[in-house]
């Protein structure tokens, strides 16, 4: 009765997840699927256009370029403003992880846009530079790989200190004092036994910005224009412009399929480099 | 019994609601791009509502999100649409729109004959527009003359192209085919070898006029090609934007209505059609700087004439798109221009 019981109030959820997810995720892959006898490999036809395109291999290799850059950076970045937020007393901790999660309060694209402003050619940074004599003339940043990748590390860097921060501060503050009284320094410390023990948090923060930089559409369509199409935009293209939705369900399940497969190896390397477990 | 009295007066105001519903104004919705809301809504809605004694409705957006959006409707939801001849040639061969019964529009005899009939037995042009280049004359010089300027290595780094999925884009690579002296439909190989060669003049390629105008108005460009109705927020944003005077001329929009297969109001939407096209409307519409007329009863000064192509013979030097033609190659130019600008 119980079971019974139990089962009947998970039902509205799981047919919730049914029909507003499984079933358009299913729908959208059966669209991938060309005829059976449609070109050399039959079903899979729509596929082997996708890899065969030059220029579509060239932007699934840059949405990994740059979501792997910005998930190397943000983890740099994060981990150290993570750090000496958890080593600080209670009081200033809460105000520097509410100043580092302020941008996380804004909308994508304002942020993104904020980066027009700043790296345009009559922008700050430009002026700064000409204002300091190391160039001459304005340098073009905007529509730029870096352009894209520096907006979307100031993205992604507040939602890995967020992450970092809790992993930090549970790590036993005995550990530490323990590792001090054998002889460990504070860099010998940090290396030997927090980064060790962030290394589960390190994942989970990675996988995070990983996905969510190879989804992205608003940063790489507004600071990359189309010279620096990612597989976010290009989705839209395929979809909303060129009114090719096959087109559009391929790149759509190729990103599926590179997430599910990060989210999992990413697991199982969380799981096996964690110290705790062994 | 208070659960009893909840049910009864659910089931009145139910009851109610229903009763009422049938007297409510007959809706009709008009799909465009939302520009000029303000104008529009007093020259066109205000004045067609008391007519028809009906509630106008709105769907906005650009060409491609509107006519995707008719598609995944099935031709159903809209009663007059708005669109530019390029995409309502592909509404066209979708099957999304009807024939138009000319006999219901009278004003469509006043017409430029190029407006009358743009696409067969669909619907006419309301307003006809230029495709051509313009450039801040404080950057350029010497003045931009012909569309090879495109090609001009003093303006490396200043130029910002409409993307091939806009109205605009595709001329891009016919002139490209011009420039390389071959037809652009028969030779592409040739044709995107010298838009390959613009690559360098090129910062990005725009998908809208308002990120045109932004590139303009934050020094990213000194050049781009775009349609004339830019011309008047790119002057406000930028007062030295001037638009250029082609010696090899420029390339007629022709802005269309038609009515989707799935209109519930036809009738209405032919009076709505025949409407937008009398002098009156057009009239008005081009002295407040909203649209061009087609309609030849229309007398504009010479300073309301400035701005648009007015008169038969401006009209007729314009060069026009076969997008029968266009539109199929337009598919396989997507992959071309992807991998010269997106590489």
């Amino acid at each position: 009765m119980k079971r019974l019981a139990g089962w009947m109030l998970a039902t509205p959820a799981t047919l919730m997840i049914a029909l507003l997810l499984v079933l358009p995720v299913a729908a959208t892959i059966g669209m991938t699927f060309g005829a059976p006898g449609a070109g050399t490999w039959g079903v899979a036809q729509p596929y082997a256009d996708f890899f065969t395109s030059g220029f579509r291999r060239r932007v699934l290799w840059r949405t990994f370029e740059v979501a792997g850059w910005v998930t190397v950076i943000s983890l740099a970045g994060g981990l150290v403003t993570a750090y000496v937020v958890s080593r600080c007393p209670p009081r200033v901790k809460s105000i520097l992880i509410v100043l580092a999660v302020f941008p996380l309060l804004t909308g994508v694209v304002v942020r993104s846009f904020a980066w027009l402003v700043l790296l345009g050619r009559q922008g700050m940074v430009n002026n700064v530079l000409q204002w300091s004599g190391v160039t001459d003339a304005p340098v073009a940043m905007l529509y730029t790989q870096g352009a894209v990748i520096v907006a979307m590390v100031y993205i992604f860097v507040p939602l890995m200190v967020l992450v970092l921060v809790g992993v930090l501060e549970n790590i036993p503050e005995d550990l530490l004092q323990a590792s001090s009284s054998l002889g460990a320094g504070p860099v010998a410390s940090f290396l030997q036994v927090t980064l060790p023990l962030a290394v589960p948090g390190l994942i989970v923060g990675a996988v995070l910005v990983f996905t969510a930089s190879f989804t992205s559409y608003a940063t790489p369509h507004l600071l990359g224009g189309t010279r620096q199409m990612m597989m976010g935009t290009l989705l839209h293209q395929q979809a909303m412009v060129a009114f090719d939705w096959p087109g559009a369900a391929v790149v759509a399940a190729i990103m599926l399929v590179v997430i599910v497969a990060t989210v999992l190896l990413m697991t199982r390397l969380a799981r096996r480099m964690n110290p705790m477990t062994t | 019994m208070p659960k009893f009295k909840t049910l009864a007066l659910s089931s009145l105001s139910l009851a109610a609601l229903l009763a009422a519903a049938p007297a409510a104004a007959q809706t009709f919705t008009i799909s465009w791009w939302g520009f000029n809301g303000d104008k529009l809504q007093a020259i066109i809605v205000d004045p067609f509502q008391e007519i028809c004694g009906c509630e106008v409705v709105f769907e906005t957006g650009n060409n491609g999100d509107r006519l995707n959006r008719l598609q995944m409707r099935s031709g159903a939801g809209v009663d007059v649409i708005y669109l530019t001849d390029s995409f309502s040639q592909t509404g066209i061969e979708q099957g999304l729109f009807q024939p138009i019964d000319r006999a219901q529009i009278p004003n469509i005899d006043e017409l430029y004959e190029m407006a009358q009939a743009p696409q067969g037995e669909f619907g006419p042009a309301y307003t006809i527009g230029r495709i051509g280049l313009v450039y801040d004359a404080s950057q350029v010089n010497p003045p931009i003359t012909s569309w090879s300027d495109l090609w001009r290595e003093d303006l490396a780094g200043m130029i910002s192209l409409p993307n091939i999925t806009t109205t605009a884009g595709p001329m891009v690579v016919l002139k490209a085919g011009d420039h390389a002296g071959v037809s652009a439909y028969e030779d592409p190989d040739a044709t995107f070898a010298a838009v390959a060669e613009l690559v360098p003049n090129v910062v990005t390629n725009y998908n809208t006029g308002s990120e045109m105008i932004n590139l303009f108005s934050t020094g990213e460009i000194a050049m781009s090609m775009t349609q004339d109705f830019t011309l008047a927020p790119l002057r406000a944003a930028v007062p030295t934007i001037e638009w250029a005077a082609l010696e090899d001329g420029e390339i007629a929009v022709l802005n269309t209505l038609n009515i989707p297969v799935g209109s519930e109001n036809v009738e209405l939407a032919h009076q709505f059609i025949n409407f937008v096209l009398s002098a009156e409307i057009q009239q008005q519409l081009a002295e407040e700087g909203v649209d061009a007329p087609v309609n030849t009863n229309v007398t504009l000064n010479e300073d309301q004439a400035a701005m648009w192509t007015y008169g038969e013979d401006n009209i007729a030097r314009l060069q026009r798109i076969d997008y029968s033609l266009l539109n199929p190659a337009r598919v396989q130019w997507l992959d071309l221009w992807n991998e010269t600008f997106g590489m």
